[in-house]
């Protein structure tokens, strides 16, 4: 494992050196396609079970020959050749963010986390009520300053303030029970090749799988390939568990498209998940809900050095869509990229490592 | 900014400021002033702004905005505080990371904290760069509380502006003394509600400028024996060297208004008397003016603009009349 990191690593290093004045251009070029697809994506809401504004963001940046369909758990398909075997990729339409729980007397909303966070990094920030029309722009209180009861244990509430004087007048906003709330969101680059946002958990998964549909010809595929963008993941999975309930045996293997939470940080330990930005997508070979047959890992890793894609390889927390795949038999790979500050409101990308993440699903749909 | 700021009120210049047009500029120019930072000590920016949307204002040497009103012999003085707290680069690591310290001054709690896992903007020396303070992955985190610990501070803090190294930091025109801020959005809610870091203050300093324009362009508006400074002053929080500069350069003053946000109901006016004239007697009689605000201190401290147009209307009245 540490050998084909080194070794891949090394290979992306001496092709940058040895080819940069000529890379400068093609680079940019490669990454303002990147930008076009993931930054409506990022900037694009979709709470898990309230997906629909990703998936549409999806279905408009899909060549003009693909027709994607919705199933009934909301995850949106993308069938294309024939024949076995089938291999699906899924990537999670879905992000963190809170459900309305309760419109107390005084117009204030309780607000019900969904997904893994950390609610003190919301706290004290603006936040925007999703209505199924108009957004209605509030804050999240800041606790030092707002008489909120304590949280029930287990569950993390917070407390939104939209400017209704009473609960009827919040209300009439539009606001009810079963909402979900974000904060506003753009897409930023920094310096370099870097970027940060929200939610780019999963919405590079996302952009990955746009790109590489945008490259592929479905007609010259030998095989069924199955792009899937879930829905629900961060609550439990759910998009994929319908999927794979749907598909049974017969997917030869998936393959998740997800965040590779990265300890390529200060504040992190790193005695595993050190997958430095930059160095290329990685094959996530083990988290807390799979584990990826050594053998298909050195598979995916001959593959990726053959077309000279970057990559490395690792473990991290957390869990992946292809595991619910795994009581039909089906091996999961997932493929991730290095994610910074994962979950939080400010996360940080390469943007070399998806565009590189986008040449690997590419290369594997077409060739492994 | 500070072009985007002038271009805005470019047509309200040279002519008297209606009501309508009061109440049609004064929430924009009060969201765009909230969008602005003035960390301690580095106010300057906001001050070339408000330069420029004040006909005959000048720097003085404190590095205030001022502009008199009237020649007489009588003076009376308005001052708003533009100072926010907030961060400057500490360190620049050779691995590109930056780490922070507070500016000189009050730094609240809640302003230190929010900060963790949120973009902010460094102001340098080539222009604004985006960056984010890092955070743990909640992923990898073991045994950190689900509703936070609370134990974040700037001591703490790593900034990531995408660098990989001391010379990208460089050549982005960042260095140690950067001045660093929660990146600002303004967030416009409820029936007129604005909710920013130091809010209040923002927008009462912006009904500060509408009031000022109004009487500079109505010959006349100062009684003739008198004659109002209006002051945008530096470094409030720390030395008060601003308001203090103005004091001793331009007093006495038979009275004084220093305007502020504090807590309280959004948008309401809290008159009351101001020891300020115990350490600058020529100040004269100092009364504080403070535009009430919920969530007080926070990144989303909140006033309400019905409150600042009263607030304007009231500075007017004052600049006019006297009382």
């Amino acid at each position: 494992m540490t050998t084909a990191r080194a070794w891949l690593a090394g290979g992306w290093m001496c092709g940058a050196l040895l080819a940069a004045p000529a890379l400068a251009g093609q680079e940019a070029a490669r990454l303002a396609a990147v930008e076009e697809v993931l930054s409506p994506l990022v900037e694009s809401y979709g709470v898990s079970g309230m997906e629909a504004p990703v998936r549409a963001t999806v279905a408009r940046l899909l060549p003009a020959w693909a027709r994607a369909q919705t199933d009934t758990a909301g995850n949106l398909w993308l069938t294309m050749g024939r024949g076995e075997p089938t291999v699906v990729f899924v990537a999670h339409l879905d992000e963190i963010g809170f459900q309305v729980r309760a419109v107390r007397d005084d117009g204030t909303l309780d607000a019900e986390a969904l997904g893994g966070l950390f609610p003190s990094l919301w706290e004290g920030q603006p936040a925007l009520v999703h209505t199924g029309g108009p957004d209605v722009p509030g804050v999240f209180a800041p606790r030092d300053s707002a008489s909120s009861a304590a949280a029930p244990a287990g569950v993390a509430l917070v407390r939104v303030d939209v400017g209704g004087a009473d609960r009827a007048a919040t209300q009439a906003m539009g606001i009810r029970v079963g909402q979900t709330i974000t904060s506003p969101k753009r897409y930023v680059r920094l310096l370099g090749t870097r970027a940060t946002g929200r939610s780019f958990d999963d919405r590079v998964g996302s952009a990955a799988l746009v790109l590489a549909a945008r490259r592929l010809d479905p007609a010259r595929l030998r095989h069924t390939v199955i792009f899937l963008w879930s829905t629900r993941e961060e609550i439990g999975l759910e998009g994929a568990r319908a999927a794979a309930a749907a598909l049974g045996l017969r997917p030869a293997r998936v393959h998740a498209i997800d965040t590779f939470v990265s300890a390529d940080s200060p504040l992190e330990r790193r005695n595993f998940a050190v997958a430095p930005l930059g160095l290329g997508p990685v094959a996530r070979a083990l988290d807390n809900s799979s584990v990826t047959p050594p053998a298909y890992v050195d598979s995916l890793a001959a593959l990726a050095r053959t077309r000279r894609i970057p990559l490395q390889v690792e473990s991290t927390n957390g869990g992946n869509d292809g595991s619910v795949f795994a009581e039909w038999g089906v091996p999961d790979v997932p493929i991730g990229w290095p994610l910074r500050y994962s979950h939080s409101p400010a996360e940080v990308v390469d943007l070399r490592d998806v565009a590189a993440l986008a040449d690997l699903v590419a290369a594997v749909a077409a060739g492994w | 900014m500070a072009a985007a700021l002038a271009l805005s009120l470019l047509a309200l210049a040279g002519s008297p400021l209606g009501a309508q047009e009061r109440e049609a500029a004064l929430p924009d120019l009060a969201v765009r002033l909230a969008a602005m930072t003035a960390i301690t000590g580095y106010e300057q920016r906001l001050v070339d702004s408000l330069l420029a949307l004040l006909p005959g204002a000048t720097r003085d040497r404190a590095g205030n905005a001022v502009v008199v009103l009237g020649a007489g012999a009588r003076r009376r003085l308005v001052a708003c505080p533009v100072s926010e707290p907030g961060f400057v680069v500490g360190h620049v690591r050779d691995d590109g990371w930056l780490t922070l310290r507070r500016a000189p001054g009050r730094v609240g709690p809640l302003v230190e904290r929010q900060i963790e896992g949120q973009r902010v903007t460094l102001f340098g020396r080539r222009g604004a760069v985006p960056g984010v303070v890092a955070v743990r992955s909640i992923h990898l985190t073991r045994g950190r509380g689900a509703a936070g610990d609370g134990s974040f501070t700037v001591d703490s803090a790593y900034v990531d502006i995408g660098a990989t190294s001391r010379a990208d930091v460089a050549a982005a025109g960042v260095g140690v003394l950067t001045p660093v801020a929660l990146a600002k959005r303004p967030q416009r809610y409820g029936p007129d509600l604005l909710a920013a870091p130091v809010a209040a203050r923002r927008t009462a300093c912006a009904a500060l400028v509408l009031a000022a324009r109004r009487a500079a362009a109505e010959q006349g508006m100062v009684p003739r024996e008198e004659s109002v400074v209006v002051a945008f002053v530096v470094e409030q929080d720390l030395s008060g060297r601003g308001l203090g500069t103005v004091a001793n350069a331009r007093g006495p003053f038979a009275e004084t208004i220093v305007l502020d946000g504090g807590a309280g109901t959004p948008g309401g006016l809290v008159r009351g008397p101001d020891s300020l004239a115990v350490r600058w007697p020529r100040l004269g009689t100092v009364t504080r003016w403070s535009l009430g605000a919920r969530y007080a201190g926070s990144a989303v401290e909140t006033t309400a603009l019905g409150g600042a147009d009263t607030l304007a209307t009231a500075l007017a009245r004052w600049i006019g009349e006297g009382r």
